[in-house]
């Protein structure tokens, strides 16, 4: 509960279904709306405290240029480029970025009709992978339905699971 | 199934039966229906008089003179809208509390419900010659058996559990071992005791196994594909919100191929901006 007392003072700020948020150093936290099976992105940079968080819904843009025009989160493919932009336009260098990862989850699936979170995963890492960046920490899979908070002051990404009352540090720079 | 219906009457805090939407649907399916006997039938609601008023004199409909008559209400709205708004009513009511055995806040499992009908209303409309109303109520109260079983789930929460994570077993299988009965047959039940139709009954009992809903698989398939793109979307909630069967039945029901179901989720993403203003169920912050 100590984690949520220091989080009071800070401006909360909703990151919605295929939306993201960069901001400057400031007192604010950003959350995701619950994951789903879409996966949640937080970039910090622990010199500047610029920070980012992303929620993206599938994978690829193709399969809708317009919709991607109008919400770029909404794909990983489209939704990394504009967060990178974004971080660049803050002056925010790459090298310094923090990355973690949180969604992707999956049901109990045989079939592999549904695998929607799995392949966002892959996805995401292949992408992350193709701009030099790595996963610093990630809760991704499973059963649980997953909201990221990024907190721009310390940089600390924090999970709420979906049923569980309290709050889960996923990393703490 | 005695001991299960005996279960049902053993529940405590059983919601009210829903008077007004079985009522209206019998009557929307009437040709020619008299708009009198439906005035006569919501006002049974207060509920339902306050959101087709409220809607009625919204901005949204843009009414030149706002009206307190429920009748002139009515006929402004059309008996389509009525229904709906009925629908909505009634089902924030029986599914808005918090159900502490699932892992439910307050309004959670509202919100599921709400994102699984809307979605599968919006396949329903991309197939054509569904009645999407149909769909739409069916899907909405695909989870009302967890509202029954709750109370027993929270009984066995740490069983429920092994049997999800370390058995891979689905939350309805694990219902079904631990307590006999799985919320979707518990909500099948529930239902037929309220007296809504069949189709309906069958849709929410076989949610999760639509092949077994026959003769009304494809509504059953559209609860499952509906109920699936809820959780996707990020609006399912509780414990092991993902412990649910991969069903490809449910989509050769349908006829839908699995890249259709990403396309479905943009669909239900564009209209759940419009929903979430409108029935209030968005933005309460996520950092408890």
């Amino acid at each position: 509960m100590v984690a949520q007392e220091r989080t009071e003072a800070a401006e909360q700020c909703l990151v919605g279904i295929a939306d993201l948020v960069v901001r400057p150093a400031g007192s604010v936290l950003l959350y995701t709306h619950p994951l789903g099976s879409g996966m949640g992105v937080a970039i910090y940079d622990p010199v500047s405290k610029a920070g980012g968080l992303w929620h993206a819904m599938l994978p690829d843009s193709s399969i809708d240029a317009r919709r991607a025009q109008a919400h770029p989160a909404m794909f990983l493919n489209t939704g990394l480029a504009e967060l990178l932009k974004r971080a660049d336009d803050l002056d925010v260098k790459k090298e310094n970025l923090l990355v973690y990862a949180a969604g992707g989850g999956r049901i109990m699936d045989a079939t592999g009709y549904f695998n929607i979170g799995a392949h966002n995963h892959e996805v995401l890492v292949e992408l992350l992978a193709r701009q030099g960046l790595k996963v610093w920490a990630a809760d991704v899979g499973g059963l649980a339905n997953r909201t990221m908070q990024l907190d721009l002051r310390t940089g600390e990404v924090r999970l709420k699971i979906s049923g569980q009352p309290k709050t889960r540090i996923l990393c703490k720079p | 199934m005695q001991a299960i219906d005996d279960y049902i009457n053993s529940v405590k805090m059983l919601p009210p039966a829903p008077r007004v939407v079985p009522e209206l649907m019998k009557l929307l399916k009437q040709p020619n229906v008299d708009s009198s006997r439906i005035v006569k039938l919501i006002s049974l609601e207060p509920s339902i008089t306050a959101n087709v008023l409220r809607m009625t004199n919204s901005a949204y409909f843009a009414a030149a003179t706002p009206t307190t008559d429920l009748q002139e209400a009515v006929t402004r709205l059309g008996f389509q809208q009525v229904y709906q708004l009925a629908t909505a009513a009634t089902g924030a009511r029986l599914l808005s509390n918090a159900q502490k055995g699932y892992g439910f806040n307050q309004g959670e499992l509202w919100k599921h419900s709400v994102a699984a009908a809307v979605a599968a209303q919006l396949v329903a409309k991309k197939l054509g010659g569904e009645d999407e109303n149909l769909v739409f109520t069916a899907t909405l109260l695909h989870d009302i058996g967890k509202v029954i079983l709750s109370q027993a789930v929270d009984g066995v929460y740490s069983k429920l559990i092994e049997e999800t994570e370390i058995h891979q077993q689905s939350l309805a299988e694990a219902e079904k071992k631990l307590l006999g009965v799985d919320h979707a047959e518990a909500g099948g039940r529930l239902l037929s005791r309220w007296k809504f139709p069949a189709n309906i009954v069958s849709a929410v009992w076989f949610h999760h196994s639509p092949k077994a809903a026959e003769p009304y698989q494809r509504l059953a398939a559209y609860a499952y594909l509906g109920n699936m793109i809820a959780h996707f979307m990020g609006y399912g909630y509780g414990h092991l919100a993902f412990a649910l069967r991969g069903r490809g039945e449910a989509l050769s029901i349908l006829g839908l191929v699995p890249e259709s179901v990403p396309q479905f989720m943009m669909d239900t993403f564009e209209q759940m901006h419009v929903i979430e203003t409108f029935f209030a169920l968005g933005g309460q912050a996520e950092t408890a």
